[in-house]
């Protein structure tokens, strides 16, 4: 058994990560090209690892799903990255983004992370602004911010609601330079499905070629794997079709262990489900709260147009009950007071299963073309999507899955439980505790690839005696026979279920008993019914087309088949922690007021599992957490 | 959300199909019925795919992801429009709402020689990507960069750069031109980065390199007719084409002048 | 590139051709914008097309269907080599018609010249010809409304300040071009 060493330095807070940076072993910048490191996953944490790396003079392999980098799913944030510059002078400091992530957290995240990724955030907005991207400015021409939730300070800089995308262009074209200069070799339309562990340590990957359909090996000197969260572990959530724990799961497979899998974001703000037919759900930057109002009816069932309800017949919910956030309280927070306006029956739309968002009063304040020019392309998707006019009507919102904040789990220099295994960006389990802030995963996508991988990578080549392998070595036969046989199976089994068909109905289960609020008999009931939906997966789902060829349908088997084991961990973990906390909320915790109740006594701990085996329960590993800067207490936003 | 004019139609798809780059494509009939017009166009598609997987057959594939409007993977001709009927949208922010009971629309990939065809909507964009390769960055290598605020831009260029910088990479540009150039994707880049002080340096180099490229690729040349810009999910204007065209032509002199040789595509 | 800067030199010749040629002044000077004229409009053919059969190749197949809702672009600038072949075919007609036509003499002010004038007269006494002559500039009006403001983005004379500048300026200038040229058999039709 693996011990859990977080490997966290000595020292004060401030100055660990300079410490451990100054102790670390340095690869000789002439022996870089000697080494090959994979990096798997190009968003915004792999771009930006696989662009420093080959700068640095590595030999990198990046790993692209889709047909370019420029599409992975970091491309969809919209509202912002956080950084303590104090530009707005209101007060922030590196210290503040520390504290306010660690409480935003719930307090369960490490505070050395938080605080090495509260210092490196101030990099992070040079680096971009250096590589061209457009962040919006003020009339001096300096960097404007803006305000997001869980924070009382302006320290989110932002590119209109395309945020995420601006910072990703900037990622990949650093990439696509180290491309050109031939440092990176770009494989695309290539889809993990193993990781090679050989002599305990990462040495490399299996990919399919989702063009021809071959299963290749890569080898390496050590993996990077930055693919991402698993919230369409709930099928419909924010995150983009081909998001999935796949890469993630294979190599927990093969040792590496998966912290705190019970922790989702629901976000507060998406448009709500219209139908059956609906494939994914769609975000509303969260920076809409800033100048939207949510609120229901007072009265139940009161069907009226917003329009016709005055004033006094409105419950603006999260004002009335969070004066001092209001309408910026947490995510978490807001979503569960929306899911219980919902559930009083005071729900608004068709549907009933949406609360209102509202602008009427800040354009009547601020005008139609301040709004506009805030929010302007986010007000004309909505009314792509729902025929609405948002400057007349009020949004219709509601909560959707979005953001894991669990994952793989990694030491304080981002490597698994497997050696030479890193895991960034979403993919890790790191930062954000059980609960994230508002543009906190950007800002900790670009520390991972800009800022930390490339010292840590570093120092585990420096120190590690790695042995010649090439693909004909045994440990890639294995796994390259395993992925080819399991495809093989996929395609055989011809039975009478499509793909989407399990997975709409995995989703549905998680959705109900692992969401927004979970329960012991409800994860109960999901432990009983996931793996007998597994079962009948394996014998009677339906995969069309063959092997050798473009067969999209022939992707989605074998991610669905992995969300299939690992919702069942999801609710195991959620059974386990009982306790609420963050985006984890028990029902049978909770204060006589609804709030979230930690036990700080008995879970105030990382919660990491270890594979035993195809449909034998996982072994739970225990990282207890301290906290030694910022004080235990009970999180509140009143 | 199930907007109160919600109802469901029923439609008849004409889709090319093609089994590989090097096989014959040709259009093949397909029913969509009872499609809610509050479904998305790609949802749309779900469903027929479902349909024709119960079947049997081979599901119908197209590139999506995010299916947001922001990665750029969606995109084929919908009765020879880019992404169809509606301006400053992609296919998978399409909805069906725009269509009537009983319409037949014919889908057809994106064609260019540049972009092959992988299967049926599916092709290659590739070709973009080795054009930004050519030059669309700024040269700076991580961790060397001065504090942020030491460069002011003008809100004007910012928000001029921003709007050049929102292109998606989907290529709905080049499949509407006439003549498969890829000038207006290129130019977007060119004038993003020429606008801001960051992209100063290597301003010239930039468009030579990129626009040999374009050329490289197998990309036709630009004759001014505007379809790209119309068809473009983010609005991109076509004054960037004479961005480019101006940056082209300064660049060119000087290297001339200065008679030193440039990197090459 | 060379493409445009021989468009360009079309552009400004045929200008000075309209001066000369209708101006009906004779020199030296005549020759040399012969000459560049006849230069410049071959270069342009012959770019124009090959710069068509290149577009059409990096085009590969075509579509099914055109776009013909919102997002349909001018019919003009879709059919630059249609209209620019025909009005190849004019110029050279036009050429037989007149430069090479009959050649009458006439004696202005004790010079001996050619008169062009009975020349016109009697040829745009034909309605036939007079109807040809209007289609065909009707066409050149289409060629140059997007021609001439094609050039401009060309050399970048551009910016989101002066689109519609640009297309006014070039709609204004082919008009100008076309009208004065249609307004021509007309009215020697009529007047006639
Ligand atoms: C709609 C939306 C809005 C958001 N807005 C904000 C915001 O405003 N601010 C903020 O800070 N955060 C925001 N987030 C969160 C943030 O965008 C993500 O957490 C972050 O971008 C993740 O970056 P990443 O590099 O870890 O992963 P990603 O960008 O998700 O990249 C991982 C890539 O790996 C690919 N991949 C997965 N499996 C495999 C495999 N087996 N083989 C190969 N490739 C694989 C995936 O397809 C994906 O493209 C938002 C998220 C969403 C969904
Ligand atoms: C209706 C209007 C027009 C009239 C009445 C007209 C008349 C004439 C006449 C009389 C000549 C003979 C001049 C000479 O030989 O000295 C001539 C020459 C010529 N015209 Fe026109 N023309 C008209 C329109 C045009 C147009 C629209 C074009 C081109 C686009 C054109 C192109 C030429 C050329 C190239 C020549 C030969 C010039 C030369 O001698 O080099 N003309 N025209
Ligand atoms: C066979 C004959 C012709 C062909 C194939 C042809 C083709 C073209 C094409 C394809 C263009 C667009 C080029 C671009 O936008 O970059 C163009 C532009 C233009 N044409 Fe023609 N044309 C022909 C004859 C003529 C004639 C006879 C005239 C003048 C009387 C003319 C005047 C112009 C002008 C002024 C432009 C704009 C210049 C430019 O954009 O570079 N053309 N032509
Ligand atoms: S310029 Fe517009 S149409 Fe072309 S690739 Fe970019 S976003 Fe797509
Ligand atoms: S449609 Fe084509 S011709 Fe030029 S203006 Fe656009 S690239
Ligand atoms: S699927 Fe991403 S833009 Fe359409």
């Amino acid at each position: 058994m693996v011990t859990l060493d977080s490997k966290i330095p000595s020292g004060s807070i401030e100055e660990k990560w300079d410490k451990h940076k100054f102790g670390m072993k340095l690869v000789n910048p002439a022996n870089r090209r000697k080494y090959n490191v994979i990096v798997v996953g190009t968003g915004l944490a792999g771009a930006s690892a696989a662009a420093s790396l080959g700068e640095m003079g590595y030999n990198v392999k990046a790993f692209c799903i889709h047909e370019s980098p420029r599409r992975a799913h970091s491309v969809a944030a919209q509202g912002g990255i956080n950084a303590a510059k104090n530009y707005q002078n209101d007060g922030d400091s590196v210290y503040r983004l520390f504290y306010d992530t660690v409480k935003g957290g719930d307090f369960r995240a490490r505070e050395a992370n938080v605080h090495r990724l509260a210092q490196v955030s101030v990099n992070i907005i040079d680096q971009c602004v250096a590589q061209g991207v457009p962040f919006a400015r003020d009339y001096a021409g300096l960097l404007a911010n803006r305000s997001f939730g869980g924070a009382q300070v302006s320290r989110t800089f932002y590119a209109r609601g395309q945020t995420g995308q601006q910072l990703l262009i900037g990622a990949y074209s650093a990439m696509m330079r180290q491309v050109e200069s031939k440092q990176v070799e770009l494989l695309y339309r290539r889809e993990m499905l193993d990781l090679v562990v050989i002599d305990g340590k990462a040495r490399g990957i299996i990919v399919r070629n989702l063009l021809t359909g071959e299963v290749e090996s890569h080898v390496a000197d050590a993996v990077i794997l930055a693919t991402g969260g698993y919230s369409n572990v709930f099928y419909l959530s924010t995150n983009a079709m081909a998001c999935a724990v796949t890469a993630a799961w294979r190599a927990h497979k093969r040792g590496a262990y998966f912290a705190n899998p019970c922790y989702t974001q629901i976000h507060p703000t998406c448009i709500p489900v219209h139908g059956e037919n609906q494939s994914k759900l769609t975000l509303m930057s969260e920076s809409l709260r800033n100048d939207g109002r949510v609120w229901v009816p007072k009265n139940k069932g009161d069907k009226r147009p917003a329009s016709e309800i005055p004033d006094d017949e409105r419950d603006y919910f999260l004002e009335r009950i969070y004066p001092s956030f209001g309408n910026l309280a947490p995510r978490d927070v807001a979503s569960r007071q929306a899911k219980y306006r919902v559930d009083e029956g005071r729900g608004v739309g068709s549907t009933g299963v949406a609360v209102n968002l509202d602008f009427r009063d800040s354009i009547n304040r601020l005008g139609e073309e301040a709004i506009a020019a805030r929010y302007g392309n986010l007000f004309q998707m909505y009314q792509k999507i729902t025929g609405e006019n948002p400057y007349k009507v009020p949004m219709m919102i509601y909560p959707a899955p979005h953001y894991t904040m669990g994952g793989l789990w990694v030491d304080y220099n981002l490597m698994s439980t497997i050696p030479g295994l890193f895991v960034a960006g979403e993919a890790n389990f790191s930062d954000h505790g059980a609960n994230r802030l508002g543009a906190s995963a950007l800002m900790q996508g670009l520390a991972d690839g800009y800022f930390v991988l490339p010292y840590t990578v570093g120092n585990y080549l420096a120190g590690t005696n790695l042995e010649k392998v090439s693909p004909a070595h045994d440990g890639f036969k294995e796994a390259h026979q395993g992925v080819q046989q399991e495809l093989q199976k996929l395609l055989s089994i011809k039975g009478g279920r499509t793909v989407e068909s399990f997975h709409k109905e995995l989703g549905r289960t998680m959705w109900e008993y692992c969401g927004m609020g979970r329960n012991e008999a409800g994860l109960k009931k999901a432990l009983e019914s996931i793996p007998k939906l597994r079962e009948e997966f394996w014998n009677n789902v339906k995969v069309p087309g063959d092997l050798n060829y473009v067969n999209p349908e022939l992707e989605k088997a074998s991610r669905v088949a992995d969300f299939l084991e690992q919702g069942e961990l999801m609710c195991l973990d959620a059974l386990e922690r009982k306790e609420s906390c963050g985006g984890h909320f028990r029902e049978e915790y909770q204060t006589s007021e609804g709030e979230a109740q930690r036990d700080d006594e008995n879970f105030c701990h990382v919660a990491a599992w270890e594979w035993q085996g195809t449909n034998k329960k996982q072994s739970l590993h225990k990282e207890a957490l301290t906290f030694e800067n910022v004080k235990l207490a009970t999180r509140s936003y009143k | 959300m199930a907007s109160n004019q919600s109802k469901n139609i029923d439609l008849v798809l004409k889709v090319w199909r093609q089994k590989g780059p090097k096989n014959e494509g040709q259009f093949v009939d397909y029913q969509a019925k009872g499609v809610s017009t509050d479904a998305s166009f790609l949802e749309m598609l779900d469903a027929v795919n479902e349909q024709i997987i119960a079947d049997g057959g081979d599901p119908i594939a197209f590139d999506h992801d995010c299916r947001e409007g922001i990665c750029g993977s969606c995109g084929f001709m919908i009765d020879g429009e880019a992404h169809g009927p509606e301006r400053s949208t992609t296919v998978c922010q399409l909805h069906m709402r725009h269509f009537k009971d009983g319409d037949k629309i014919v889908l057809e990939p994106w064609r260019a020689q540049a972009f092959p065809i992988i299967k049926d909507l599916m092709v290659d964009r590739t070709a973009l990507d080795r054009i930004i390769s050519a030059g669309g960055y700024v040269s700076v290598n991580t961790g060397t960069a001065q504090d942020a605020n030491n460069l002011p831009v003008r809100k004007r260029d910012a928000d001029e750069a921003f709007e050049a910088a929102t292109c998606i990479g989907c290529g709905a540009c080049v499949a509407s031109c006439k003549n498969a150039s890829a000038m207006l994707f290129t130019s977007a880049k060119v004038s993003h980065l020429s606008l801001l002080p960051q992209g100063q340096v290597e301003r010239e180099e930039r468009v030579l390199n990129m626009v040999a490229q374009m050329d490289a690729e197998g990309f036709g040349a630009c004759s001014n007719t505007g379809a790209c810009s119309v068809s473009c999910p983010k609005g991109i204007d076509l004054t960037t084409i004479a961005r480019l065209n101006r940056e082209y032509v300064a660049a060119a002199m000087n290297k001339h002048d200065a008679g030193q040789k440039l990197g090459d595509g | 590139m060379a493409h445009m800067l021989g468009n360009l030199l079309l552009f400004v010749g045929s200008d000075a051709y309209n001066e000369y040629g209708h101006a009906l002044t004779s020199g030296k000077i005549i020759y040399v914008a012969e000459a560049a004229l006849i230069f410049s409009l071959l270069t342009h053919v012959f770019m124009g097309m090959r710069l068509t059969l290149k577009n059409r190749a990096a085009k590969g197949a075509r579509y099914h269907v055109q776009a013909s809702g919102e997002k349909k672009v001018s019919w003009s600038s879709r059919t630059m080599v249609f209209h620019g072949a025909i009005i190849l075919f004019f110029v050279i007609y036009h050429l037989i018609t007149f430069k090479f036509g009959t050649y009458y003499e006439t004696t202005v002010n004790g010079v001996v010249m050619r008169d062009i004038h009975r020349l016109v007269v009697e040829v745009f006494a034909n309605p036939a010809y007079v109807a040809g002559y209007i289609v065909c500039l009707i066409l050149l009006t289409a060629h140059l409304s997007h021609g001439v403001g094609s050039l401009l983005q060309s050399f970048g004379l551009n910016s989101r300040a002066h689109e519609k500048k640009r297309q006014a300026i070039s709609c204004l200038y082919a008009l100008v071009v076309g009208g004065g040229f249609i307004a021509q058999p007309i009215y020697v039709y009529f007047m006639n």
